[in-house]
């Protein structure tokens, strides 16, 4: 594709007429054409996070409480959701079993605070992050490296199978309580105080959110990013360049289920109990929902598919709750179909979904034919 | 010896029912390139059709030999409007079947609520050799799959209509050339798979009966099954389906079924990871 060329063109040669080529390359493809120069001169992306950050500041002080429980919870999925966009819109790895990494970090403090009675955010929660790590760097290492490159089919198989293995083994064992999970989980502390739910527990999700989605953010636009960028529009071709496409897919999938734990841990406690849905394949394909629909590999739509669906779904599972998840397959298919991108493809052009990379130079916007 | 036997026949006839299940998803996937994530539904839906004759007053037997005819109509339908958009892209296929798997299965969950249904089999009683008694319908289900298993392979072995599919399959463009409606065999190829998965609905109904997430138990070991056998054959598939269904049936008599569900998965996985093109490499039938 036109515009990952570009990017690596412009950060491997740098001078002026490379650009000329690029702006050439991107003008040429039609469809997106309108948007991207729509778009060129002005950036839509912060104006869109700034809004979604604005709002969900905002959001405690109008809401009631129940709601402000809610919130949390999405705020806590739209994290996770984020781990998968990271995995899928930028390393190009289909991962059908991200709730692996979730629900095992949710049952690994679930059982420490159970157990051991530890409670204290400033424990469990890099406990959680690290079994994340741990787990998909097991599970990645084998499926993503060794002598016959994966395919991408076999890994979204492979992913799924661990997600549905460990579902169960947590449904027949014991320890793990079974099929009821591991219910009354004591609050979150930090110090002597409980973290409960509502809008302290609500602040905290989002205080995590936000900087782990500038993490991600600061990884994917640095030159880690666009090596990746670089294996999503063309594979083959970042082969060539001498990258090791395996290792750099593996370290994605590991800092995917890093975040997929640490959303793990947090609704672990948020929620108070553990079961062994958490783990399975119902999780992991919602994630894979969120994301398709908010638009993959922008991150923003991670976040933003996930407060539509989840908020859509809240609102009108009162009165549709039978055929809410018959019109949530319409519209995903439909989206699917017509809106590969994803929702934020309305507002947001191809050329600033992939991003620019390194100094910025300055465009010259009638260079295109 | 007789407990031995019972068991065997348990392993058989489970292996049986892996094996019509995975045999249109395996033709799909190997025919075709996509793997069918709303295949499950497909079996769902043939469940569901000989149900719905059976609560009607109809035979069942009469709504197990509508059910393929009906799914395999709706699976001709779908491929022209939706799956055809698809072929370019795995990926996106493996997404879009998704959707609409998604779509069918709460539409049956919203019909039959959250209930399992249980639906009679058509051969009751058993079937007695000496001191041993054995189930008439899942030896039925037995003779069944042989039969359909047989018919598959001359189907696309031995007739011109399997010949251009596996035309299609090797070179679309060189069958494009020659004048075979390339289209046209992949909407009957689909529509084939999907049929098959009907009739595997029906006729497993009676043993599993109906519940809304029936497909999706099937779906995971299906594609591991087909995985395992390669994809690219007619052979291939049906050999994974075997091999997966006789293990996932034999090794909860030796161990807890609990740790031999999940074992199945990881030597599965494992399998594929060391040897990618599966048990039968290769194309054609």
């Amino acid at each position: 594709m036109g515009a990952a060329e570009q990017a690596v063109a412009r950060v491997s040669e740098g001078p002026d007429e490379v650009i000329d080529e690029g702006a050439a390359a991107t003008g040429a493809p039609a469809g997106h054409t309108t948007a991207a120069q729509a778009t060129a001169g002005r950036k839509v992306l912060p104006i869109v996070e700034g809004l979604v950050l604005l709002a969900a500041l905002v959001l405690p002080f109008v809401l009631q409480d129940y709601l402000t429980v809610f919130a949390t919870r999405v705020v806590i999925l739209a994290l996770f959701a984020l781990s998968f966009d990271l995995v899928w819109g930028y390393a190009g790895i289909m991962s059908f079993g991200q709730a692996l990494f979730f629900g095992s970090a949710g049952y690994g403090v679930a059982l420490l605070a159970r157990d051991l009675n530890i409670t204290s955010l400033l424990l469990v929660l890099p406990a959680g992050t690290l079994i994340g790590l741990a787990t998909s760097l097991l599970l990645g290492g084998f499926l993503l490296l060794g002598r016959h490159p994966a395919s991408v089919i076999f890994v979204s198989l492979g992913t799924m199978t661990g997600s549905y293995a460990a579902d169960r083994l947590a449904r027949g064992w014991y320890y793990l309580g079974g099929q009821n999970g591991i219910p009354s989980i004591p609050p979150m502390t930090l110090g002597s105080t409980d973290i409960t739910e509502g809008p302290v527990y609500y602040y905290m999700a989002l205080g995590i959110l936000v900087v782990v989605y500038l993490l991600c953010r600061f990884l994917v636009r640095s030159q880690f990013g666009l090596a990746l960028a670089g294996l999503r529009e063309n594979e083959q071709r970042i082969v060539f360049f001498g990258y090791k496409v395996q290792h750099l897919k593996a370290i994605v999938f590991a800092v995917g289920g890093a975040v997929a734990g640490l959303a793990g841990s947090l609704y672990a406690f948020h929620e108070g109990f553990v079961w062994p849905n958490m783990l399975g394949v119902v999780i992991s394909t919602q994630v894979v929902l969120y994301v398709l629909f908010g638009g993959s590999g922008t991150l923003i739509g991670a976040v933003i598919g996930t407060v539509i669906i989840e908020g859509v779904s809240f609102w009108l599972s009162d009165n549709y709750r039978d055929i809410w998840p018959i019109i949530l397959g319409v519209l995903l298919l439909l989206v699917i179909m017509f809106r590969p991108l994803g929702l934020i493809s309305f507002v947001l052009g191809e050329r600033e979904r992939v991003g620019s990379f390194g100094t910025r130079i300055k465009e010259k916007r009638n260079a295109a034919p | 010896m007789a407990s031995s036997f019972v068991a065997a026949f348990e392993i058989l006839s489970f292996g049986a029912i892996i094996v019509l299940v995975v045999l249109g998803l395996g033709i799909i996937a190997s025919m075709m390139g996509i793997f069918n994530f709303a295949q499950g539904e497909f079996v769902l839906l043939g469940a569901y059709v000989t149900y719905l004759a059976f609560a009607k007053g109809l035979p069942i037997w009469a709504g197990m030999i509508a059910a393929p005819f009906i799914v395999g109509a709706l699976g001709f339908v779908l491929e022209a409007l939706i799956i055809r958009r698809f072929y370019a892209a795995p990926i996106v296929a493996m997404l879009g079947t998704y959707a609409l798997g998604l779509i069918i299965r709460e539409a049956v969950r919203g019909l039959i609520g959250g209930f399992y249904l249980t639906v009679p089999e058509p051969i009751g009683g058993s079937i007695d050799i000496g001191s041993m008694h054995i189930s008439a319908w899942r030896f039925t289900i037995i003779v069944i799959t042989l039969l359909v298993m047989a018919g598959c392979y001359l189907l696309l072995a031995r007739t011109s209509f399997g010949l251009r599919v596996r035309a299609t399959l090797e070179n679309p463009a060189l069958a494009r050339a020659s004048g075979i409606s390339t289209p046209l065999i992949y909407g009957a190829t689909f529509a084939f798979g999907a049929a098959l998965a009907g009739l595997a609905g029906a006729l497993i109904v009676p043993v599993f009966s109906l519940f809304a997430d029936l497909g999706i138990r099937f779906l995971i070991q299906g594609f591991v099954a087909v995985m395992v056998g390669g994809v690219g054959s007619f052979i291939g598939p049906v050999a994974g389906a075997g091999l997966i269904g006789t293990l996932s049936a034999a090794l909860p008599w030796v161990m807890s079924p609990v740790v031999a569900d999940v074992l199945v998965f990881v030597l599965a996985i494992a399998f594929i990871k060391f040897r990618p093109q599966g048990l039968i490499a290769g194309k054609g039938v």
